[in-house]
């Protein structure tokens, strides 16, 4: 397929509104296979304007007379208007933007066409993997292994290469374990808490089914979990569905894991919202925040009646469940949903941003993202090929990452020194998940993103970042290391809407940009004066 | 951070997570209010009344002699010590009582009483709760229960406090326990119906700084330019007789002349004449603040008090017009006129244009704060948070004073327009108003000693009428005279901290410590209606000025983030979606909510600190002309050894 066989027309005369506070830009319009330019005459001084057509999550158009406009509703909500000279060119740019922004094409998206200056191919791709993970769980307790056998994605095809398993427990039995759960994602660790020697698990729900079969093997790894932790340690399995979702998923072949199959094992039900009522609160929101119109005193109770924050406050008091379970009282958790590729994984990486320390920097937290995230297969593609403007049918869409997100932005705003990074990356990382020159974000696991050669033909996103000229934006310049465990208050009156997210576009950006800059400021100086980087943004040591 | 040790001994009751209701109350407690050991201790004792729900205190667990006891003043050192006084604070009496906490349940403790305050020490080993609470806090003392009463702490006090709580203490039954108490609480709380003085004439306490001297009226308009050609100063109230509510110096324009001001005063509300709030340091505009003109059913008018407007819109020539700012709702404005009030009309004030601010008035706002109370305490309203918050409108009439005084700001930086602005009397929204305008339009205002010189200037000094509006000292807790107009404009003047974080040289404890003296009376600053009643009682000499606290102290109360710019202009967005209720204030008493000291701000002290001892380092090492600082050996201990954040261990 050619790009150019999708774009209906060349170039036309245009104007370009972006919002209250930017200055309207006039200029040649350009539509290429990925881009959007707009270049100002050569007697202008600003620089060529260039947006990525994935970006473009919905698109209007208006004509009258013999002009028109066109609405583009971003990914990253933020919304454009062109106004173009000509019919026929607003007509034919419209559809040249329609069709090219809903490509669903992995091999030709931009990602693989990105060649920045400055960093080269296959920086970075190994910076993550689980391996490197495996190794300082290794440092901690010798009860656990990498296995890797599922080295060609035939048992799990949404897991990656490596994962680590109870030492006790042989790939014979993992496969046996694979056939149980939905999809084949068998517990594997998330996360071992080196101070209690307990572990968090995650995996798939159970396929007990009507007849609530079971599985010697599963319970056997189970067992061996509780046993590597220490003797007598007790488990707790946190289902993130009500206990009726979970008994009616026995309907479909699902279910969860019966009680007397399980010695040692309890189960909670903490009931997580997901799938399309998670996106619907999504779409609510963005609606709500961008009606300017609507009368001012409705506000609060818009807020309320979009539940976002209610389920911030779901997630996050999940999460605290989940560490609270393995950080106070020493007990093992499994984590599980039914997939357990969406709030299964929001459980577990929030519950490991509370507990441990080195996910909070800048470094570690990039690779809870990538292992707990990407590696553990949440469905990028499917999850984020829309945000919340898209007036195309939904099929898979959730914002299960933005509400991460989220929940992270609301811990860095309750412990303010205690996250190495800043809401620039967490913005960053909304944006890219959901249209990126890069190619972390692309594909739905690793099976997918080897089959399209993505590391090698791709840049990483977290090279990109880690870029020196990134880092001023993305690091929180009050940042102190701290080996604490951060308990978040998860009370509605505690919890914010993130306005830096929702209202971004809306609101005048300066006094906290100003804000910002001052702290910086006032930091680098106490470095420079003290001669001793005392807020260091000191590099973990992994 | 050795009280968050104090926290284990309490999670290890719940070693059953079955009760996952109780683990989570405890998870989401969490860190953010362990900074008090007592709140720890709070939560352990919880916890251990849900795993117990037969309370172990029971009423005649009271100890006899004790009681006795307190009759002896001063005897107790031992006791008394441990009870923090100011000088010229007295003992009054103590007792053993059951504090019956909203969030943790009964508590067994010994409350003492003095002239100032209410000081309630937990008797329980696992707990170490204290209450201070200023006796100027309260605004209402009831008796609970009946001798006869049945059931478990059912007979004692309910002690309505004007900063957002309650509390609540049960006695036992038998022999009129709780009468003295509920005599010397009455008599103490609300001294103006005894014949008492109010505690701060009795304050004995000393600082290094004076705060009455930080305003000084002709000070502060010299430093905005003043008296210029336009404007002059005039000390026809010196006496206050033009305008008993009113300061003693005026700034009016030069073209009126005393006998002028004599005729319009007759003209306006209580004779609160138009008067010079501010004027703009370049474009010479000015805001100018009055009270409604008596223009009643008839429509009077008045040619001095048109004349006057006009002598004082001709001060500026950019502009045709004056703008007039009427705070009301237009239909409370035209309500006015039957009770004699009214405002400038088109006809007779050819040269003003009018508009409404729609801002409510002060039985609004007392039962828009009351609706937020009930939702925030003792319990917060948890299933429908936001409508219910919606529902109080306390966040829309915030909105709407702040959207105000962005029109009168923009007007007159803007518009080049100069603006007069009055409500009715001109004491409540009129000062709010002009204050916040003025703190958006002139950087000065937002230091410390600006603050306090714009609370000195356009609240004290013209008459908002804080001894109504708070009550001080006064029983009467129905008083239709009180609301919240004072608190309203501090929480309005806290959104904008928030919106403009390093435009503000103070913090949020200011803010707070501010509204807690607004009650507790211990300082002289918020006392009476108007100067003139100031002047009479002698406030300035015979009672401290919160100020002096303050000022003694002042790093305590610094932003961390403050950049010092001059003519900036802030302009806040008004809008309710950038508005958020101030819940560090609001909700402060439940300890669920309550937040730990802002760690940035202890962090940047921690900083300041670190950087002084680089600089003298550095300054010892270039004496002895050592080459290089590379030994970071022998560094001091690093900040990250005093984490100020509240986190448990693992």
């Amino acid at each position: 397929m050619e790009f150019s066989e999708l774009i209906r027309t060349g170039r036309a005369q245009a104007k370009l509104l972006r919002g209250p506070e930017a200055p309207p830009l006039r200029g040649t319009l350009c539509v290429t296979g990925h881009h959007l330019l707009l270049s100002p005459g050569p007697q202008a001084t600003s620089d060529l304007w260039l947006l990525l057509l994935r970006r473009v999550d919905s698109i209007e158009k208006r004509v009258s007379g013999d002009s028109g406009t066109i609405t583009l509703r971003c990914k990253d909500l933020r919304v454009l208007q062109l106004d173009i000279e000509g019919v026929e060119a607003t007509l034919d740019i419209a559809r040249s933007i329609e069709a090219l922004s809903s490509l669903e094409s992995v091999i030709t998206s931009f990602p693989f066409f990105y060649r920045p200056k400055g960093l080269r191919l296959g920086d970075a791709w190994h910076f993550h993997p689980p391996e490197r993970y495996y190794k300082r769980v290794a440092r901690e307790t010798n009860a656990w292994r990498l296995s890797e056998v599922n080295e060609d994605f035939s048992l799990c095809p949404s897991y990656p290469r490596a994962v680590i398993v109870p030492r006790a427990v042989d790939d014979d039995a993992l496969a046996r374990c694979a056939r149980f759960r939905q999809g084949g994602r068998f517990p594997v660790l998330s996360y071992h808490h080196a101070p209690s020697g307990t572990v968090l698990l995650r995996s798939s729900q159970p396929l007990t089914g009507p007849q609530k079969r079971r599985c010697a093997e599963d319970e056997e790894l189970l067992r061996a979990a509780l046993a590597g932790a220490r003797p007598g340690a007790r488990g707790f399995i946190l289902d993130t569905r009500s206990a009726q979702a979970a008994k009616q998923a026995r309907v479909t072949g699902g279910g969860t894991e019966a009680k007397a199959a399980y010695p040692g094992w309890k189960r909670l039900h903490r009931p997580l919202e997901r799938g399309w009522p998670l996106q619907e609160s999504f779409v609510r929101l963005v609606e709500a925040c961008g009606d300017l119109e609507q009368s001012m005193d409705r506000w609060l109770s818009q807020l309320e009646a979009c539940h976002w924050l209610a389920h911030v406050k779901e997630a996050l008091s999940t999460a605290c469940l989940a560490a609270q379970g393995v950080g106070r009282e020493g007990a093992c958790v499994l984590v599980h949903g039914a997939e357990g590729t969406d709030s299964t994984l929001l459980v577990t990486s929030l519950a490991q941003l509370i507990l441990d320390p080195s996910s909070r920097t800048m470094a570690g937290f990039q690779e809870l993202v990538e292992r707990e995230w990407i590696q553990a297969g949440h469905p990028f593609q499917l999850r984020c090929a829309h945000s919340a403007f898209s007036h195309a049918r939904p099929k898979h869409e959730a914002p299960t990452f933005l509400l991460f997100l989220d929940c992270v932005w609301q811990l860095g705003r309750q412990f303010p020194l205690s996250l190495e990074f800043g809401e620039g990356l967490l913005l960053a990382l909304f944006e890219h998940a959901y249209a990126s020159p890069f190619g972390t974000f692309l594909c739905s696991s690793e099976k997918e993103r080897c089959l399209c050669e993505v590391r090698t033909r791709t840049h990483s996103l977290w090279s990109g970042l880690n870029q020196p000229k990134e880092q001023r934006k993305l690091r929180n310049p009050l940042y102190v290391p701290s080996p604490l465990a951060i308990w978040p208050s998860v009370e509605l009156q505690t919890l914010r809407l993130w306005q830096g997210l929702f209202l971004r576009w809306i609101r005048p950006p300066e006094p906290s940009e100003v804000a910002w800059e001052k702290v910086w400021q006032i930091v680098t100086d106490k470095k420079t004066e003290g001669c001793e980087p005392t807020v260091s943004a000191s590099e973990p040591r992994l | 951070m050795c009280e968050t040790q104090a926290f284990f001994p309490g999670t290890g009751i719940c070693k059953e997570l079955e009760d996952h209701a109780l683990l989570l109350w405890l998870t989401q407690e969490g860190a953010e209010s362990l900074n008090r050991s007592f709140h720890v201790l709070e939560y352990c004792r919880v916890s251990s009344m849900a795993s117990a729900p037969t309370s172990k205190y029971n009423s005649h667990s009271l100890e006899n002699e004790s009681i006795k006891r307190t009759s002896r003043d001063g005897v107790n050192r031992d006791l008394s010590e441990a009870v923090p006084r100011l000088p010229g604070e007295t003992r009054i009496t103590d007792k053993e009582v059951i504090y019956i906490c909203p969030f943790n349940g009964p508590i067994k403790g010994r409350v003492y009483i003095t002239n100032y305050r209410l000081y309630l020490r937990s008797l329980e080993t696992d707990s170490a709760l204290i209450l201070d609470v200023p006796l100027g806090v309260i605004s209402r003392i009831e008796k609970m229960g009946g001798a006869t009463s049945r059931g478990e702490n059912s007979y004692g006090l309910d002690i309505t406090c004007k900063d957002m709580r309650n509390l609540r203490f049960a006695l036992k039954q038998e022999g009129h326990s709780r009468r003295d108490m509920f005599e010397i609480l009455t008599r103490y709380a609300f001294p103006l119906a005894h014949s008492l003085p109010i505690f701060a004439f009795l304050n004995e306490e000393k600082f290094n700084v004076d705060g009455w001297t930080v305003y000084n009226p002709v000070e502060e308009y010299r430093r905005q330019g003043l008296p210029n050609h336009h404007w002059r100063i005039t000390f026809i109230n010196k006496c206050y007789e033009l305008c008993d509510t009113y300061p003693a110096l005026l700034v009016v324009p030069y073209r009126a002349s005393d006998d002028d001001l004599r005729r319009v005063a007759t003209f306006r509300s209580r004779n609160r004449i138009p008067v010079l709030s501010w004027i703009h340091p370049e474009n010479k505009t000015v805001i100018v603040r009055c009270s409604q003109p008596l223009v009643g059913m008839s429509g009077k008018r008045n040619k001095d008090d048109e004349k006057y407007l006009d002598v004082i819109r001709e001060t500026n020539r950019q502009i045709s017009k004056l703008t007039i700012y009427d705070a009301r709702p237009n239909v409370n404005a035209v309500a006015n006129k039957a009770t004699g009030g009214g405002y400038e009309s088109d006809d007779a004030y050819h040269n003003a244009e009018l508009f409404f601010l729609d801002i409510h008035n002060i039985h609004v706002m007392r039962e828009s704060l009351k609706k937020v109370k009930d939702i925030v305490y003792p319990n917060v309203e948890e299933s429908h948070w936001l409508s219910s918050l919606e529902s109080t409108h306390w966040l829309e009439h915030i909105k709407l004073v702040l959207t105000g005084a962005i029109q009168v700001a923009d007007k007159v930086s803007s518009g080049k327009s100069s603006v007069l602005v009055h409500c009715s009397d001109g004491w409540d929204r009129t000062a709010q108003l002009t204050s916040l305008a003025m703190l958006m339009l002139d950087s000065f205002y937002r230091s410390i000693e600006g603050f306090e010189i714009l609370v000195q200037k356009e609240w004290i000094s013209f008459g908002h009428k804080f001894a109504s509006r708070i009550g001080h000292g006064d029983k009467n807790h129905a008083d239709a005279d009180r609301s919240p107009i004072f608190l309203q404009f501090i929480d309005c003047v806290w959104q904008m901290s928030k919106q403009f974080p390093t435009a503000f040289e103070f913090n949020e404890r200011f803010l707070i410590t501010i509204l807690d003296h607004l009650y507790s009376c211990r300082f002289g600053t918020f006392l009476y209606n108007c100067e003139s009643a100031r002047e009479k009682q002698k406030v300035t000499e015979r009672t401290i000025s919160l100020w002096s606290l303050i000022n003694s102290n002042k790093d305590k109360f610094k932003n961390p983030f403050y950049t010092k710019e001059i003519n900036r202009v802030l302009y806040p967005v008004a809008s309710m979606r950038h508005l958020e209720l101030w819940v560090n204030y609001y909700i402060r008493w439940n300890p669920r909510i309550k937040q730990q000291p802002n760690p940035v701000e202890q962090r940047y002290v921690e900083l300041l600190a670190l950087r002084d001892e680089y600089i003298q380092r550095l300054e010892e090492l270039q004496l002895a002309s050592s080459a290089k600082l590379s030994d970071p050996s022998t560094s001091p201990s690093g900040p990250s050894q005093m984490m100020p954040h509240v986190h448990t261990h693992f």
